[in-house]
């Protein structure tokens, strides 16, 4: 965890807060989606309560608290219990260990009468150097929860519902499971970090010089992922909107179907756990596309010297030293504070392009229908399959050659 | 080895001596159990006990032929996993019986 | 005692836990779930054995593939009938309790003294953990990029006859629960 006090207490405060960072994001997320969709449908959201209705969630909060208890008196009380805390872990634990920020290097500096050491802090709760595998491992856990719920409610509806939703998710792992090979084929890493770092500069064609035309043209556009594996964006794009059991991918949850599917005798609080880790799980897999196909928390190099480093960064450094500087002196000067703030805005870039993909999983969902539950079983076998195995074969080739 | 130093400093004998006691347990279940399904679980354990085993000498030889090894195992235990429960849910369909007590006398 | 002792010592009373309970449970369900702990377990047992990509591999083959298969197998089946876990005795229950601990025995005692043969054979292999992590494991990203140096030379034989496996089985599993007129088929 650290090797001393302040590394110690810095890591255990930097997990807390990326914990609570993801549980926070599901209000302002549930906010946004009954907003957005009234926009679509043309009509008002709740926007009674406080401004906007931003309040409306948290009045939501205490009416679940205040809710009863409710177990089925047939079901198998133990596992009934167990699954919304399954629901909520495996979104946790993957968005902790995704990279939010560049790492914030912290040169040695002197409190409190000792001298702290350099220290640099990676800006994620934990740091696995096998990356997306571990993501990809944890997300999978998450088919234990609606299969435990659904077991655990004495019920046939729930129990349709609960097999038909993991046999979609497993299904969809495949598909996710290849696009990702090829982006790691064209990355050659499993490191988060690494692939952002790949991914500056401007977008280029190995086989003609920087002069050429060509490349002068593309260069304009910055050196992400999406370029290299549009087909690959796709494949991902689909499959995490079936993995996170989103429409048009929900018929497990569908009212007019299995009346609602797994969570059907949840309420309360144990219900908005399953929501939490439902939202949880779209977090991490807009980070991921973020990660992989736009370049993560930077916005190619251009812009990010000219925009980030040039103007944001110091300007914003230096209204944070004069507010400091009444509490001491010399903030200016100080690099420690230009780094912190060099992280935090890299993070809000971060969680714009995050922000920006819940927003089309929920435009999504409140535009196109659903599918029938063979329909989405042919699309995962004998469709996305084939067409992932082909990217995968097209990417290695291309690898190949232009190496 | 002192009996203090040999419970306090893990090595190569406390994962093979794990590996033995789950490779052990997985066995007794095979041997022991009624329900098709478990046993089948039972040997999934098996599979796993070894591939600790294997990893163990990997990392103490400093070798990596033991990790691919672990990759192959893994493979062809679900492979194997994926067949059993197809034949287990064919039995289920036939014979409304998983108990494999039902079949031990070679009738019909 | 360093940390990762006693990483190993939970970790490895909590797998030999739930893999009893496996076996001695007597509801299937119960026994899949505690296998499911058994094998996160087991994935952070190869963590602390310096091989994180395994114990990634682990989770997302085994406790993420395979045992949400057994799961969902056994939530189909609905078994109502929980008798007993191990037949009825009290001489063929003693029976195999002296067979388990014999077993058991035989097993661990082989493989602490094979250890004390395979050191005879060579003086630098260190023998715990930490004296093994100054040598120098080989970091993880390294080691990625070795296995699968590996497994394409040296081992492609094998690698393709497991791609071949992989084509054959769910031929096989879908040839073994095959419907008469396939699947939309009336009964």
């Amino acid at each position: 965890m650290g090797s001393d006090v302040f590394e110690i207490s810095i890591n255990f405060v930097k997990m807390v807060a990326i914990f609570l960072l993801m549980v926070n994001l599901v209000p302002m997320l549930v906010w946004v989606e009954r907003r957005g969709s009234a926009f679509i449908q043309n009509r008002f959201g709740p926007n009674r309560v406080g401004p906007l209705g931003l309040i409306q969630l948290a009045a939501d909060a205490i009416k679940f608290l205040f809710k009863e208890e409710f177990i089925p008196p047939k079901g198998n009380k133990a596992l009934f219990l167990i699954a919304p805390i399954i629901a909520l872990i495996p979104g946790a634990i993957a968005f902790c260990s995704i990279p939010l920020s560049v790492p914030i290097e912290i040169s040695a500096f002197e409190m409190f009468g000792s001298q702290w050491g350099p220290y640099v802090f990676p800006f994620q709760s934990f740091e696995i150097g096998i990356g997306i595998v571990f993501v990809l491992g944890v997300s999978s856990l998450g088919a234990y929860s609606m299969l435990l719920a659904g077991f655990g409610s004495a019920n046939k509806y729930s129990l349709y519902g609960a097999l038909r939703a993991s046999a979609q998710m497993i299904s969809y792992e495949l598909a996710m499971g290849l696009a990702i090979v090829g982006i790691l084929i064209v990355y050659g890493t499993f490191d988060f970090a690494e692939m952002i770092a790949a991914q500056q500069g401007p977008l280029s064609i190995p086989l003609f010089e920087a002069d050429h035309v060509v490349n002068k043209v593309l260069g304009i556009l910055p050196n992400w992922g999406v370029f290299y594996q549009p087909v690959g964006f796709i494949l991902l794009f689909v499959s995490v909107f079936a993995e996170t059991n989103r429409l048009p991918f929900d018929l497990p949850e569908a009212e007019s179907e299995l009346v609602a599917g797994y969570h059907t005798e949840y309420g309360g609080i144990k219900m908005n756990m399953f929501y939490i880790g439902e939202y949880g799980h779209m977090m991490v897999a807009s980070a991921l596309i973020a990660v992989f196909y736009f370049g993560g928390y930077s916005l190619g190099t251009t812009l990010d010297t000219i925009l980030v480093e040039g103007t944001i960064v110091p300007n914003m450094s230096a209204l944070f030293a004069s507010l400091l500087n009444l509490f001491g002196s010399g903030w200016e000067q100080s690099t420690n504070l230009i780094n912190v703030v060099r992280a935090f805005v890299f993070h809000g870039i971060f969680m714009a392009k995050i922000l920006l993909f819940l927003w089309i999983f929920v435009w999504v969902r409140w535009t196109l229908p659903r599918f029938r539950y063979d329909q989405l079983m042919d699309l995962g076998w004998k469709t996305m399959l084939p067409w992932a195995l082909a990217n995968t074969i097209l990417t290695a080739f291309l690898m190949l050659f232009l190496r | 080895m002192q009996s203090t130093e040999a419970l306090v400093s893990v090595g190569l004998n406390h994962y093979l001596v794990l590996s033995a006691l789950l490779f052990t347990i997985g066995a007794l279940g095979v041997l022991l159990r009624k329900n098709m399904i478990v046993i089948l679980m039972s040997i999934e354990l098996m599979l796993n006990a070894v591939n600790i085993s294997f990893v163990a000498f990997a990392t103490y030889l400093d070798n990596l032929d033991g990790k691919i090894m672990v990759l192959f195992v893994m493979t062809i235990a679900a492979a194997e996993a994926a067949v059993g429960l197809a034949l287990a849910v064919n039995i289920f369909k036939n014979f409304r019986e998983v108990n494999i007590r039902f079949f031990e006398h070679l009738r019909g | 005692m360093s940390e990762l002792d006693i990483l190993f010592y939970i970790l490895s009373s909590m797998s030999v836990l739930f893999g009893a309970l496996v076996v001695l449970t007597s509801s299937p369900i119960y026994s899949s779930l505690y296998l499911v702990m058994s094998m996160l377990s087991v994935a952070g047992i190869f963590m602390t054995l310096n091989a994180p990509f395994i114990a990634g591999i682990q989770i997302i083959v085994y406790a993420g593939a395979v045992l949400v298969l057994f799961v969902m197998v056994l939530m189909l089946f609905d078994l109502k009938r929980e008798t007993k876990a191990f037949t009825k005795g009290r001489f063929s229950g003693f029976l195999k309790l002296v067979g388990a601990g014999l077993l058991c025995g035989f097993i661990a005692g082989a493989a602490y003294e094979s250890v004390s043969l395979i050191m005879a054979t060579s003086e630098e292999i260190p023998t715990n953990i930490a004296a093994a992590a100054e040598t120098g494991f080989s970091p993880t990203t390294n080691s990625i990029k070795e296995i699968s140096k590996l497994l394409f030379t040296k081992y492609l034989f094998a690698f393709e006859v497991l791609g071949l496996l992989l084509l054959v089985v769910p031929i096989g599993a879908v040839a073994l629960s095959r419907v008469a007129g396939g699947t939309h088929a009336k009964h």
